[in-house]
């Protein structure tokens, strides 16, 4: 039981990650490699305030969020005028920069040590904590489920919107509704900055779940399984990319109970994902539940 | 300042390992016009098969350098062949193309650290006695004067190469109009193949001298790609020289920039330069 709740969790983080980055991606058709760095962001806001100043994880998640699209809208400004393949470079690299930051800054982030010791969320002093009494991680799940909906809820009105039919079009075809009169820079650099903002939720989440964090978690390799996620359940469908979140969550545990040793077992499951990305490519470029075919 | 004339050695090190890997780089780019994420495996590919044969199994090095060269210039051909070729005939556009590449490029990162383990390697060992040059006060060693006069050589192979041979021109008329060329008689896909077999085969000799001078490990083929992609931005895509002298100039930034500021920022100076070119200047500094 325990087990399970602790892949649910996963699934509910993995689908916060997906759904935001299928805003990006999906909606209005920015390939973006970066969503770790976000992420990652998020985690680190979590684990620095809470280590060092004992911060409240409510807080520390809001302090995080504001990190997170601040860094999306200074990289957003620049890298979302640059055109199709460059902007997928620009971003890959700064999945790699912000990588490298979390490892060298270590007067901030304690390289590659990591931090330990981050709180649980506390809440009108409610603990999401396993005390003695309680054997199971339930209260997390709850949270994270909560967040997950009002996410969930957030995208699907954005998508449904007036501001997501101009997504919508800006992905197919930016120059025809640039001749509408909107300036479709602005909206692509606000969809970023939404979707960095929801990737740093899933952040603080993971940071205070695991309550230890290295900057390993937040590689390039880190983004490319969000992007299998979204590209399994397919671009621009919400519930598919909750589908995908769960299924390759669940996919390589059945790796371990097959009894690959734990450190073969992640790399085979990087190799999974990769293989899987070019399965799809070749033979189902708009995944499984898709509404829009790169 | 006497620390100045080493900086620019290291400087030009560094640029020629870029460069060797911005070259191959530049050339896939400006065939099949989509960026091959997967250029980077290519180095990786090259390190190992050399890790493999000579320091698992004794191999003479010569011989593991000549068959990691080929290794990695076949794994690019196989890239291509069997998965790019089927993309392109399907007028697949170039984001699905880069991703499938994401997809190859995270398998082999994945596969080389199962079988290898995902330990840092070091290749050093196979040249026991290897020369340090020191004149004044500046030292080189053997490999890094190696690497650099290796980066010169292909420069030159692939400048003659694209102006005089036959498969030079057919490679710049396919990267020109890819139609125009299939209809004069060019084998396109062919022609295409071929630049993939080249740009591998000299992006697993960058990797195969990075190992040699400090080491190599599965995740080294992501830097090595964003070197290579961000001196050919900086050069300019489709021109060989310019790749070149990006790639210097990214040697110098790092290097410089490692005296100025602190080693950490190392990435983050060049990566600031490089979406400054992408803004201002997205042809590059030479033109095509």
């Amino acid at each position: 039981m325990e087990y399970l709740i602790h892949l649910a969790i996963f699934c509910a983080i993995y689908a916060i990650l997906g759904i935001s980055l299928n805003l990006i991606m999906g909606y209005t058709g920015m390939i973006s490699i970066a969503h770790a760095g976000f992420y990652g962001i998020g985690a680190y806001a979590t684990a620095i305030l809470s280590y060092n100043y004992g911060m409240n994880f409510f807080l520390s998640m809001l302090i995080g969020i504001i990190t997170s699209m601040i860094a999306a809208l200074l990289i957003g400004m620049v890298i979302t005028r640059l055109r199709g393949d460059y902007f997928i470079l620009a971003s890959l690299g700064f999945n790699f920069i912000a990588f490298s930051i979390m490892l060298n800054w270590q007067g901030l982030t304690r390289g590659a040590l990591g931090i330990p010791g981050i709180a649980r969320p506390k809440l009108f002093g409610l603990s999401f904590m396993l005390d003695q009494n309680r054997t199971v991680n339930l209260d997390f799940l709850i949270l994270s489920l909560v967040i997950l909906g009002l996410i969930y809820v957030a995208c699907r009105f954005i998508g449904s919107s007036s501001l997501g039919r101009v997504l919508k079009s800006i992905r197919e075809d930016e120059t025809a509704i640039q001749v509408f009169g909107y300036n479709t820079l602005n909206y692509k650099l606000l969809i970023f900055i939404i979707g960095a903002g929801m990737a740093a939720v899933a952040g603080s989440l993971f940071a205070s779940y695991i309550s230890y964090i290295d900057p390993s978690t937040f590689t390039v390799n880190e983004s490319v399984f969000i992007i299998a996620i979204i590209i399994l359940g397919g671009l621009a469908n919400l519930k598919g990319s909750i589908l995908g979140a769960i299924f390759l969550v669940l996919l390589p545990e059945a790796l371990r109970f097959i009894g690959f040793p734990n450190e073969i077992a992640g790399q085979m499951r990087l190799g999974i994902y990769g293989l899987l990305l070019v399965i799809l490519m070749l033979y189902r470029p708009q995944g499984l539940m898709g509404e829009y075919k790169l | 300042m006497s620390i100045v004339p080493q900086l620019i050695i290291n400087s030009l090190i560094t640029g020629s390992v870029y460069a060797l890997m911005a070259m191959g780089f530049n050339l896939t780019y400006d065939t099949a016009k989509f960026p091959n994420i997967a250029h980077g495996s290519s180095a990786v590919v090259g390190g190992y098969t050399v890790f493999y044969l000579a320091n698992q199994h004794g191999l003479n090095l010569y011989a593991s350098i000549v068959l990691g060269v080929l290794a990695a210039g076949i794994f690019g051909w196989l890239c291509d062949r069997v998965i790019y070729a089927k993309l392109r005939k399907r007028k697949a556009t170039s984001a699905v193309l880069l991703i499938a590449s994401l997809g190859i490029f995270t398998m082999v990162e994945a596969g080389s650290a199962v079988l290898f383990s995902s330990q840092f390697q070091t290749l050093a060992s196979l040249i026991p006695n290897q020369k340090i040059f020191l004149w004044h006060n500046l030292a080189f060693t053997e490999i890094q004067l190696l690497t650099f006069i290796a980066s010169i050589a292909v420069l030159l192979l692939a400048v003659c190469g694209l102006k005089f041979t036959q498969f030079g021109k057919a490679l710049r008329a396919v990267s020109d109009d890819a139609e125009v060329a299939k209809i004069v008689g060019i084998n396109t896909e062919k022609i295409i193949g071929s630049t993939f077999f080249i740009g591998g085969a000299i992006a697993g000799l960058a990797g195969i001298m990075v190992g040699l001078d400090t080491g190599i490990q599965p995740t080294m083929g992501l830097f090595l790609l964003l070197s290579g992609f961000g001196a050919t931005i900086i050069g300019g895509v489709g021109n060989v020289y310019g790749s070149f002298l990006g790639a210097v100039i990214i040697g110098f930034l790092e290097n410089f920039g490692v005296w100025t500021i602190a080693a950490e920022w190392k990435a983050t100076i060049a990566f600031v330069v490089i979406i400054l070119f992408l803004i201002f200047r997205p042809q590059g500094l030479l033109k095509k």
